[in-house]
């Protein structure tokens, strides 16, 4: 008899488990492989490595930032969201190499389909922005204490670092620091790229060019000399608006 | 002299232990069970608990790797071994020679030396918080863990200048060491005792050297904002960029210092030495590890709670003060090609790319908030001091 409960209670159970088990798995979908690269004027980025930037050499340090609610568009406008926050950081200090490295991100279960664009934002959404590292588990890109700064209450969405030499004395004794972060600085963009996603999934290669991003609007290159570092000031905002909008601008998406 | 004598201890430290060995042997057949037959600590129970560590509500959670969880009797091994001259091979030293809970666990000496009394070329690295350096451990980023960096001090000549089996046969033998090895592993008998085992149970007690949340930054942090006088308040404003309202400078610290733990652990050249090439640094740092010569001369940010009573400073501990170390800082380093941009940046900018650097207030006013980094809690916690006093 009291094998008998047994077996109905574990039937129960199993049968329990089963029903749980097909509400939750996701409905398919494949997998949509993402490769992130910064380059500069079209090569792969390497630190410390002289670059010209327009008539005086310079040369990059860091380069990393946050992108938040990467979403993809169909083309009847409906949107799958991909991601949450991602964090790139293309010059790790944990790597023995100067060249940048290509962080490859493999989103599961994309639905198949023909898409017509993906958005994201640069940096972190006014959400999450809300919180601070200690409110996120550690294996989460949010926990990242040297990526956020109290004086903002704000995580740093990007950071480019490097030294420059425009007056062209052989010294590089200009550093350059655009840190830039803060709701007011978020940016949020859609790039029109037809991305298709098949049965057997789907490669991006999303590349950032540091070179497009310094270089304006109109065409002309940002003023360094002038203006090389981002305030602190929450009420001045200028350089990081600036210099992170250009983001958009060194977006290249290909499949 | 005594260099040679040392040598010979040490040459016959594993003869004699091995002639205990074979003494045990030949007894065996007489001994109640107890010797090292297979199996032979199976009647004692193993049954481990989880170990909670304690850390301050505001801390993130610590990173415990996956195999090798917190019990109560693996912390509690750990414990022992660390404190235990046990693991040298004179019985001279332990690593608390070198890491003293009262200097936060450094050995407040500007290098460190090691059993044959030859000094090393590095100054001791403080362990509080030393659970969330995940981006490499040493000075220069050598060891990727916990585990790996327990293993390298027990074979280092200038350090314990052992050799992993003798320590081990010691452990075997021992009268309660293979039990608590049982106890924290289950290990079903004495000759599974391993120097993986050990250093996984140091790793445990090291995970626990956690800040106890009381300093005076920390009860600043937590809104209690009258602990900290005009002073100190100025140098937190500085360490953080937070001062321009105040029309005071920024000192950029919190760039590499930052965090709740005062350190990204990233590595830098933080402007100590004017070379003409980066090859002239006596001491290459992160080089030696990563091969790269842009990585020539630098070193660890270490953390800076308690740095107040971890005297002397730098990877070579060539400050003696916390005056010296920050005014290091004040005039905005050499220009060396490969130091850190912030570094370039202290104080207020004065046009192409130039700054003030810091004056002796605003170095004074730093130094203040340093001392506010101060854990005595944490310094004299009994759980985490010598169990053999
Ligand atoms: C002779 C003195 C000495 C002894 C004994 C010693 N250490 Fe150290 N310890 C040092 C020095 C010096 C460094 C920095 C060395 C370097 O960077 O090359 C260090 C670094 C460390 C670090 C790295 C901390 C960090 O933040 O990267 C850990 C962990 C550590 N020791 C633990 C131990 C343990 C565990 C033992 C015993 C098994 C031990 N030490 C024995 C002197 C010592
Ligand atoms: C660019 C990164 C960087 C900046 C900015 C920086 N530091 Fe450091 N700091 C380091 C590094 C790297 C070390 C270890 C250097 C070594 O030992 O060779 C260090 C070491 C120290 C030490 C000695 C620690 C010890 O345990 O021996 C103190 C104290 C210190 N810094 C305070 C400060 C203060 C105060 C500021 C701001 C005025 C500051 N640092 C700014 C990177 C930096």
């Amino acid at each position: 008899m009291k094998n008998f409960i047994f077996l109905f209670l574990a039937i129960g159970l199993f049968t329990g488990l089963q029903g749980c088990k097909d509400k939750t798995e996701p409905s398919g979908g494949v997998d949509l492989k993402a490769t992130f690269m910064a380059t500069y004027n079209g090569t792969q980025l390497e630190k410390n490595k002289d670059y010209t930037f327009g008539t005086f050499p310079l040369l990059f340090l860091r380069y990393r930032m946050y992108l938040s609610d990467i979403t993809l568009i169909k083309e009847d406008d409906t949107e799958v969201k991909i991601s949450d926050v991602e964090y790139l950081d293309f010059t790790p200090d944990s790597s023995p190499s100067d060249l940048s490295v290509t962080p490859e991100i493999t989103y599961k279960n994309v639905p198949e389909g023909n898409y017509k664009g993906i958005r994201m934002g640069i940096g972190v959404n006014a959400a999450n922005n809300a919180k601070k590292p200690s409110d996120f588990p550690a294996d989460s890109p949010l926990s990242i204490e040297t990526d956020y700064w109290p004086g903002w209450a704000s995580y740093i969405f990007m950071i480019i670092d490097g030294k420059a030499d425009p007056d062209n004395d052989g010294t590089k004794n200009l550093s350059f620091s655009y840190h830039c972060g803060s709701d007011m600085v978020y940016q949020e963009f859609t790039i029109n790229q037809a991305i298709n996603v098949t049965s057997s999934g789907a490669n991006l290669n999303i590349e950032f060019d540091l070179l497009k991003l310094l270089t304006q609007e109109d065409g002309s290159l940002y003023d360094m000399a002038n203006y090389p570092v981002t305030s602190n000031d929450v009420n001045n905002f200028k350089v990081a608006l600036e210099v992170i909008s250009g983001v958009e601008r060194a977006i290249t998406i290909d499949q | 002299m005594s260099v040679l004598v040392k040598f010979g201890n040490r040459i016959t430290l594993p003869l004699v232990t091995l002639g205990l060995m074979t003494f045990l042997g030949a007894c065996k057949m007489d001994m109640p069970p107890g010797g090292s037959d297979p199996g032979d600590l199976e009647n004692i129970s193993y049954d481990p608990h989880p170990y909670t560590i304690i850390k301050p509500d505001h801390f993130p959670p610590v990173p415990i790797p996956p195999d090798n969880p917190m019990t109560m009797e693996g912390v509690q091994l750990g414990r022992m071994l660390f404190y235990d001259p046990i693991l040298s091979a004179d019985s001279s030293m332990s690593c608390s020679s070198c890491h003293l809970p009262q200097g936060s666990f450094t050995d407040n000496l500007a290098v460190s030396i090691g059993i044959d009394g030859i000094a090393g070329r590095r100054s001791s690295m403080s362990l509080l918080n030393v659970a969330y350096a995940t981006n490499g451990l040493f000075w220069d980023g050598r060891s990727p863990n916990l585990e790996d960096q327990a293993m390298r001090p027990v074979e280092d000549p200038i350090e314990l200048h052992n050799i992993w089996p003798n320590v081990i046969v010691k452990l075997k033998v021992h009268d309660t060491y293979p039990e608590m090895f049982r106890k924290a592993f289950g290990i079903p008998d004495r000759d599974s005792i391993s120097k993986e085992l050990a250093v996984k149970a140091i790793a445990q007690f090291e995970r626990i050297l956690i800040s106890s949340g009381t300093s005076k930054f920390d009860q600043y942090q937590q809104g209690d904002l009258d602990v900290f006088d005009d002073e100190e308040l100025d140098g937190k404003l500085m360490f953080f960029d937070e001062g321009e309202p105040l029309n005071l400078p920024d000192a950029q610290c919190f760039h590499c210092h930052g965090g709740l733990t005062l350190t990204g652990n990233q590595y830098f050249n933080n402007g100590l030495d004017s070379v003409g090439n980066l090859s002239e640094f006596p001491d290459k740092g992160r080089f030696d590890f990563t091969g790269n010569p842009n990585d020539q001369g630098k070193f660890r940010a270490p953390t800076l709670r308690n740095i107040a009573i971890s005297a002397p400073y730098m990877h070579d501990g060539r400050f003696a003060t916390l005056h010296d170390a920050v005014a290091q800082y004040a005039d905005n380093g050499f220009g060396v090609i490969n130091e850190d941009i912030f570094i370039g940046q202290m104080g207020f900018p004065i046009g192409n790319g130039q700054y003030t650097g810091l004056n002796n207030y605003q170095i004074g006013a730093i130094v203040k908030f340093l001392h506010t980094l101060t854990d005595t809690t944490f310094v004299n916690n009994p759980d985490i001091q010598n169990p053999f006093k």
